[in-house]
Parts: C-alpha cells; structure tokens; sequence
C-alpha cells in the first residue's frame, strides 16, 4: 500500500503512477483495409511492384511507387521456425507451439504464423498451407488465418 | 554581420511535401509519412534511389501507439540501406527536422536527405492528452492532478499581466490564422471566426478557452535537402537554410520566466548569427512562428525579436502581421488553422515558408516580396527552442 493512504512518512519507499491512455485505437491503413478483407474472403494479399510481389501487403514499393494488390496462394514453405514451451511469465503452455517463418514460392518476403503439426515433424523446408477459421468467425485479422499445416 | 561558422557544403531545401491534416485519418503512420515523402521527392523531381540518409521526426511513441516510433517509420520514410536517425525535441521536433538534416548535409555525410515527420495523435483514447501526464515530476506536480493546459494557461495569464494584453487581443491571432487556413488545401481547422466566437467558446483552464488551442491531429509532412550543386542542378529556385538554432531554457517551468520565451531568443540568436542576420524584425520578411495557442505566437513573435517585448499585441491589431502585411506570420494559417499533428505541423511551417520564398504558395502567398524567413517550433518540456532561417 502507498504511503498516503496509510499516513506513515517512515513507508515512504515508491510514488505510484497510472498510466491515463487507456487503450490505442489503430486505423488499419490503406493496404491493411484491403488485406483485412481479403481475409474474410478467405486470401492473403501482396504487393506487386514491377515484376515481383511482396508479402505481406503494402501500399508502397521498396522504390516508393504505389502498388498493385494482388493475391499471393503459395504454396509457403518453412524459412525457420521455433518451438513455445513457456509463456513470458514462465506459465508452461498445454501443448508446444510452433512459430515460423513462411516463405511463399509465388512472391518474396514471408510471414509469420502458427504451423499446427507434431512439433517432432517440423523442419526447414516442409511445404505447409493456411488453413482459415470458418467463414461466420473470420474478422478481417491475422488470426483469421487459423494456424499453417501440411500441404499434401 | 559575417556568419560565424563554416560550413563543408551549403544546404537548400529543394522539395516539400504535406498530407492533409485530419481529427482521424485511415493511413498508417507509415502510409502517411510515405505519402509526404514521396510527393517531397516528386516536388525535388528526386527518386528514392538519389537519396543518401533519412531524418525521421516524430513527438512521443505514445501518440502512435508504437515503441521505437522512429525504426517503425523509417520503412515509410525512404529508410533502409542507407543511415537514418530519428531526432526528437518534443513539439520542438518539427523544426528540429530540417535543423538535423541541415547539419547532415552541412557537414559533408550526405548530398541529400529526405526529412520527414509524422504524428498520428488518433491513436490514444479517450484523449491524446493523456500521453502526457508522464511528462510531469511524479513527486512535485502529478500529485495535484495537472494536464498539459496548466502550464499554457499561466503562461497566458503572466503574458496578459505583464504586457497588458486582453483576451480580445489574443483572440486576434485565432481569428487571423484560421481565416489564413481558408486558403490551405490540407487545413484541418480553417474558419472565418470574429474575436467574439473565441471569447464565447467552451473556457478549459481560464484564461485558455477552446478556439484558443490548435486540433487534435494526424497528418505527416516532409522535405528534400540537399548541398549547393546538387541543389542548383535539381532547381533554379532552391531555399537556401541559412542559419539553425536550438536551445533548452530551465527544465522546471516554475524555475522559468513565463511571460518571455527566452528558451526561444537564445535559440533565434544562435540561428541569426549563423545566417548572419543583426536586426531580424528589419530583415526577416515572412515568418512562421509556432502557434499551438493563440497567445503563443504573441510570444514567439516576441522571442524571435520580430518585435519588440509586449509589442506584438498592438501591432497584431493594426494589420502588421496580416498576409498583406509588413511582417506576415503564419501565412499558411499555422497550427491553429491547417492543424496540429506535433513533431509534422513544425515541418508543415517550413514546408509553407519554401513555397513562400519560390513565390508558389497561390492564394496563401503574402504581397510583400521576400527574401528571408523564419519559422521555431517549441517543445520538450515547454522549454526547447528551435529555429531555422531561409532564404531565397
């Protein structure tokens, strides 16, 4: 407890602070608008500057022109990946999770996202594709994207 | 009076570019700092690729919403492969810009940089002002519960008390500004008000009342810079940065002298010697004094030795600082009129005094001819100066 509210001078160890924003509201932005509904349609957008695409979607090229959207199906592969045994408070998490980075053949750059398979089969290389949640759950986020499994 | 420093190269403004400003806009920071910087290098007639380094500009992290607001925004400031810094002296940053790209090309780093500056002020809820409550001495101030028009509001009152200018006065500079801004294609707050309007709105801290105080803003505004022979090969009219100048005063706002912004002339007295000016309200011909409250240019107008102390009031008055004026300031309609999105509005002044000296600001172009101008930004903790001096 502060040491105002219980009046001993002899507790005065800290001065407490709240921060007065309460939250951070964020316009998707031009690109990110499109990119959000494509998402729900069930496609991830790129950027097509010239003859190369980029991933993920921007609405300016490394030269500053605008580009063109366009969508990008893979299929990804695994650049790199990592596997989540603790949460950052050191909370040990029910099932390892993986994390990669994936790498389309159709454009340049990548993503990062969940890969959903037996962390004992994961490797740099393995052909993976987006699996999407249910249309009626979709909201135009990254997290639409359910998890990356297996392309067979 | 000869200049006092020596320079490897002399450095022009050569391009500029400006968003609109908007309560809310849809672009990212990084979408609008793209969409400045990208019409700044058209304006130069430059690619991306004749860029050599990049100064970033911005006010706190907080207002976008993003730590390490600078790396962030580099990718939308022409920012990679090549050096880039972020500079940021609070409200003072906006000037601040142009004074670090200045000294990178001044001092032989770089022919060009591109300098740009952004603030999305949308982000924070409920309020913007809120990301300001850190800025107060947790043992000396926050325990009174102060928000940032405190400290203008004294500053206010002191300024009033001490010159002897009334609130009718003051609102002057509202009214003159926002009808400015009439004439400004990204104005934000431009309005053909009387001095009546300002004195009948909402009062927040007394004596500062709501059409006393410049929006809450996004918006991003950026320059091309570049030394004396890449600049004549680009243009035939570039705008010569003669003189840059920053100064803090007293960090404890109770430790300053509220009624005169002193942290401003000794920034104005550095950038003067430099561009080798003696009596600035002779030889200055167009000025961009920074604005965030209608007072505020009063006391800038007065730090920049524009003229004399207490005397901007009754020469507000007579027309002196009108756009057909003598001495005209904040043509562009200022923060009060085109908007404030902090460290971009500081750039957006310098940006409006390069189309000046070219003669290109249309209907915003002042009568007089022009040869010198001045714009300052201020910020930090209220007490950093920051000025810069072109010609033409």
């Amino acid at each position: 407890m502060a040491w105002w509210k219980k009046g001993r001078t002899v507790d005065i160890r800290h001065v407490e602070g709240k921060m007065e924003t309460e939250k951070y509201v964020y316009t998707p932005g031009i690109a990110g608008l499109e990119l959000a509904k494509a998402l729900i349609e069930g496609k991830i957008l790129g950027v097509k500057c010239g003859d190369k695409v980029y991933v993920p979607a921007k609405t300016y090229c490394p030269d500053f022109t605008r580009g063109e959207l366009v969508e990008v199906k893979g299929p990804w592969t695994v650049e790199t990946y990592t596997i989540i045994y603790e949460d950052m408070y050191g909370g040990k998490l029910e099932k390892p999770q993986i994390i990669a980075l994936l790498k389309p053949e159709d454009a340049e750059g990548g993503l990062i996202h969940y890969v959903n398979i037996d962390p004992k089969t994961i490797r740099i290389g393995l052909r993976v594709k987006p699996v999407f949640k249910p249309k009626d759950e979709r909201k135009g986020l990254l997290t639409d994207i359910a998890y990356f499994t297996i392309e067979h | 009076m000869k200049p006092n420093i020596f320079v490897k190269d002399k450095v022009a403004i050569v391009g500029a570019g400006l968003t609109l400003f908007r309560r809310r806009m849809l672009e990212t920071p990084r979408e609008l700092a793209w969409e400045a910087a990208s019409q700044a290098l058209q304006s130069a007639g430059l690619t991306l690729k004749d860029i050599d380094c990049v100064v970033v500009g911005s006010a706190p992290d907080a207002f976008d919403g993003v730590h390490l607001k600078g790396e962030y925004l580099a990718d939308g400031s022409g920012g990679f492969n090549k050096p880039v810094v972020r500079v940021y002296v609070g409200g003072g940053t906006g000037v601040m810009v142009p004074a670090a790209a200045w000294w990178h090309v001044a001092s032989g780093l770089c022919n060009t940089v591109l300098a740009v500056a952004e603030e999305k002020m949308s982000c924070a809820h409920p309020h913007p002002q809120g990301v300001f409550a850190y800025i107060w001495d947790p043992i000396l101030e926050r325990p009174l519960g102060p928000n940032l028009i405190w400290i203008f509001a004294l500053e206010m009152r002191r300024y009033m008390s001490v010159c002897g200018a009334s609130k009718e006065d003051i609102a002057l500079v509202s009214v003159k500004n926002k009808r400015n801004a009439l004439d400004h294609p990204a104005a934000q707050a431009a309005a053909r008000i009387t001095v009546e309007d300002v004195l009948k709105s909402e009062t927040l801290v007394w004596p500062v009342q709501l059409l006393d105080i410049s929006p809450v803003s996004d918006g991003a505004a950026a320059l091309v810079l570049a030394e004396e022979k890449t600049a004549r090969r680009v243009t035939d009219t570039p705008v010569w940065v003669e003189g840059v100048g920053f100064t803090l005063d007293n960090t404890h706002w109770f430790n300053r002298d509220l009624s005169y912004p002193r942290y401003l002339e000794y920034a104005a007295r550095m950038a003067y010697k430099m561009a080798g000016i003696e009596r600035p309200w002779k030889e200055i011909d167009v000025a961009e004094p920074y604005d965030p409250f209608d007072y505020k240019e009063l006391h800038h107008i007065e730090g920049l030795m524009l003229a004399r102390r207490c005397e901007a009031p009754k020469l507000l008055k007579e027309g002196y600082f009108d756009r057909d004026g003598e001495l005209p300031t904040s043509p562009s309609g200022g923060l009060l009129g085109v908007g404030n999105p902090i460290a971009a509005a500081g750039v957006m002044k310098v940006a409006e005094l390069f189309w000046q000296l070219r003669y290109e600001a249309g209907a915003r172009q002042v009568k007089k001819p022009v040869h010198k101008a001045v714009a300052n930004a201020w910020g930090d903790l209220m007490q950093a100066g920051t000025v810069v001096v072109l010609s033409r």
